[in-house]
């Protein structure tokens, strides 16, 4: 039961993952954005399976809520029109294409070789107790640098967001 | 945990925050100033970082160690910062808004480094790089009204992202195949690992976390964004970028090597990989430069071929060559910093990057044409300057292990002919600045006048001048420094 869960809910997570970026019906910005809710929850069913049931709710909560929601915000607030259909460099498409299949082989090549294929079961810690007291213990450090790179990426979108003063100046 | 051991870190973040306050309360025609007072302090935090050192405490929190590996780099941060400040300084009439904020990040992003610089885990590893990474996402889009400066940052951000997506996938692995994160756990299980599957999954995982840190070295094949980047960033910015972020990424190469793949140090496809990227990188960066025009676009592949060289000295994986790292470090950044410095002066007098601004810069300025002709040389790698002591002891490490690595002549051949090389395109500025005619197409002679320099840069070209030429007459003491660094990083295992 849990193996069928398993590819039902991968497959759904790379499905999804590949409609956000190439969707063959429709262009708009919004479906895209969907797609990627649907991404989201399909990958915290995963961490259901493994029993990291915070990681999965932290997932639900956090990313299909709270993000998506900015994302559409800002989507419809730059009022988005469809993407028009532009041309790709033969060169650049065929560089990408070689760049990803290399990875992509390296990856399955490696995986199947090494034959990991006993099913992953998760240990508990993962669980909200012991994931707060970790975080608190033996990763404090880390989880402080964490609020330091939010500060930045805060006063930073504030900065590269608002009206230079100087410009507002020269047009009155 | 012992916070004294993080005060330096501690210290720069407390800047940061400083002078984003005191920004509120100061009137805007003096808040250029603030760049005095943030060098100072910097310089300040450092010196008390370094006493504790001396006290004896070597490791303590979980993940971070204050090794004199960490301070010898945490110095080197702390140098290049201060400079960097100061540059920002001389720079700020071209920053229309946020100059505080320059200098913030200026310590936010030192913050980071120095936490790369003593970072002894996966998880401190990817949390210091990021905090590095997004910081510099901002900086590098600085100048929102020049179009470059916003291509340089859209740029940066997503190849950023995409080899942070794939280095954290590479730590994934390492943690899947030996349930450590720390480094000298994951060697103890690599080591205990017979099982062939794991094996293999752990080799996956070392070389894609090894993806992410060269893209930030800048290695072929992961030197894409460097042209641009570079050129569209402010220059301070990019002067940060090609001595902190940089070294940032070697000081974990190194410790990532060195402390968490002891089995994979044997193998004989690491070593030809790293010999491969460091042929492919030296080469790429010399041929490239050739035909630039532009001062800025010119650093950034020289840059690249400099990364060529430290991976030379890497692919010996011995003390020996990780000892001559760290000085071609330090030799190199009085030679960045010195040349991006006039090429800001230059460049904001003429509005312009191109190499035939820096005409008649010998009767215009004595001072920035003797700093940006002793830069160029030391690069170039002549004798007596510093830049030629830091490539001699990276080929003497690479020559003296030529008997242990079979690939090793090929490799010190291709350095050679990188040298030759880059010999012509460092002369072509050397020869614009003093005998330079200016554009072809211009209709007047390049003007003679005298060409003011502001304080700030005036003490930033003194210090790179008494570095190229002390480094390069009395190499031994930072030699001995280095020695001491990187005693038994390798040679312990």
């Amino acid at each position: 039961m849990q193996e069928i869960l398993f590819y039902i809910f991968s497959a759904l997570t790379l499905l999804c993952g590949l409609l956000v970026v190439f969707n063959p019906f429709s262009r708009n910005p919004v479906t895209s954005a969907m797609f990627l809710v649907l991404t989201i929850i399909s990958m915290s069913g995963l961490f259901v399976l493994l029993k990291a049931f915070f990681l999965a709710a932290v997932q639900i909560l956090v990313y299909a809520g709270a993000v998506i929601v900015l994302f559409l915000f800002v989507i419809m607030l730059l009022d988005v029109k469809e993407e028009e259909r532009r041309r790709y460099q033969k060169f650049g498409t065929f560089l990408g294409f070689a760049a990803v299949t290399g990875l992509a082989m390296l990856i399955i090549n490696t995986i199947k070789q090494s034959g990991v294929s006993q099913a992953l079961t998760g240990d508990g810690v993962a669980e909200t107790k012991p994931l707060g007291k970790l975080l608190f213990t033996d990763y404090l450090l880390p989880f402080e640098i964490v609020s330091i790179l939010l500060l930045v990426a805060m006063v930073g979108c504030i900065l590269l967001s608002k009206r230079e003063e100087t410009a507002e100046a020269e047009a009155e | 945990m012992d916070l004294q051991l993080v005060s330096l870190e501690i210290g720069a973040c407390l800047l940061g925050i400083m002078v984003l306050l005191v920004d509120l309360w100061t009137p805007a025609e003096r808040k250029a100033q603030l760049g005095w007072w943030v060098a100072g302090g910097l310089v300040g935090v450092f010196c008390y970082s370094f006493t504790i050192f001396d006290q004896g405490t070597g490791t303590g929190a979980t993940g971070y160690v204050k090794d004199s590996l960490a301070v010898y780099f945490q110095g080197y941060f702390v140098l290049s910062a201060v400079l960097v400040v100061l540059l920002t300084q001389s720079y700020a009439a071209r920053i229309r808004s946020g100059i505080s904020e320059l200098y913030a990040f200026t310590c936010f992003a030192l913050a980071g480094m120095s936490f790369a610089a003593g970072a002894n885990s996966l998880v401190l590893l990817f949390v210091a790089v990021e905090l590095i990474t997004i910081t510099f996402y901002v900086l590098t889009s600085f100048e929102r009204h020049r179009l470059r400066s916003l291509e340089a940052g859209i740029k940066y951000l997503i190849l950023g992202a995409a080899s942070s997506a794939i280095m954290v996938f590479g730590i994934a692995l390492i943690y899947g195949s030996t349930g450590a994160l720390d480094f000298h756990g994951v060697a103890r299980a690599a080591n205990g690992l017979n099982d062939d599957s794991m094996m293999l999954l752990y080799q996956l995982g070392v070389l894609m976390t090894l993806g992410g840190l060269f893209f930030k070295l800048a290695a072929v094949p992961f030197q894409l964004w460097v042209p641009d980047v570079y050129q569209g960033a402010p220059t301070p910015v990019t002067t940060f970028l090609s001595t902190g972020s940089k070294a940032a990424g070697i000081v974990l190469i190194l410790r990532l090597l060195a402390d968490a793949c002891p089995p994979l140090l044997g193998e004989a496809w690491l070593r030809q990989l790293l010999a491969l990227m460091a042929a492919a990188t030296i080469l790429y960066g010399s041929l490239c430069a050739l035909r630039q025009r532009n001062l800025k676009r010119l650093l950034g592949y020289s840059s690249i071929a400099s990364a060529g060289f430290v991976l030379l000295g890497l692919v010996t994986l011995s003390d020996q060559g990780a000892q001559a790292v760290l000085f071609y470090l330090t030799a190199y950044v009085f030679g960045v910093v010195g040349a991006f410095t006039v090429i800001s002066v230059v460049s904001e007098e003429s509005s312009d990057e191109d190499i035939s601004t820096l005409a008649n810069l010998h009767q215009r300025s004595p001072l920035m044409a003797t700093v940006l002709t002793l830069s160029i040389i030391s690069l170039a790698g002549v004798p007596p300057l510093a830049g030629f002591m830091g490539k001699f002891a990276l080929l003497r490490a690479a020559i003296d292990s030529v008997a242990v690595h079979p690939v090793m002549p090929w490799v010190i051949g291709a350095a050679l002919v990188g040298v030759v090389i880059s010999f012509y395109y460092y002369f072509t500025v050397i020869r614009e600045i003093f005998w330079g005619k200016g554009r072809f197409w211009a209709e007047e002679a390049p003007s003679t006048e005298p060409l003011l320099c502001p304080r700030a840069a005036e003490v930033v070209l003194l210090t790179c001048l008494f570095g190229l030429i002390g480094l390069g007459l009395f190499p031994e003491p930072i030699l001995f420094i280095a020695g001491e660094a990187t005693e038994y990083l390798f040679s312990a295992n």
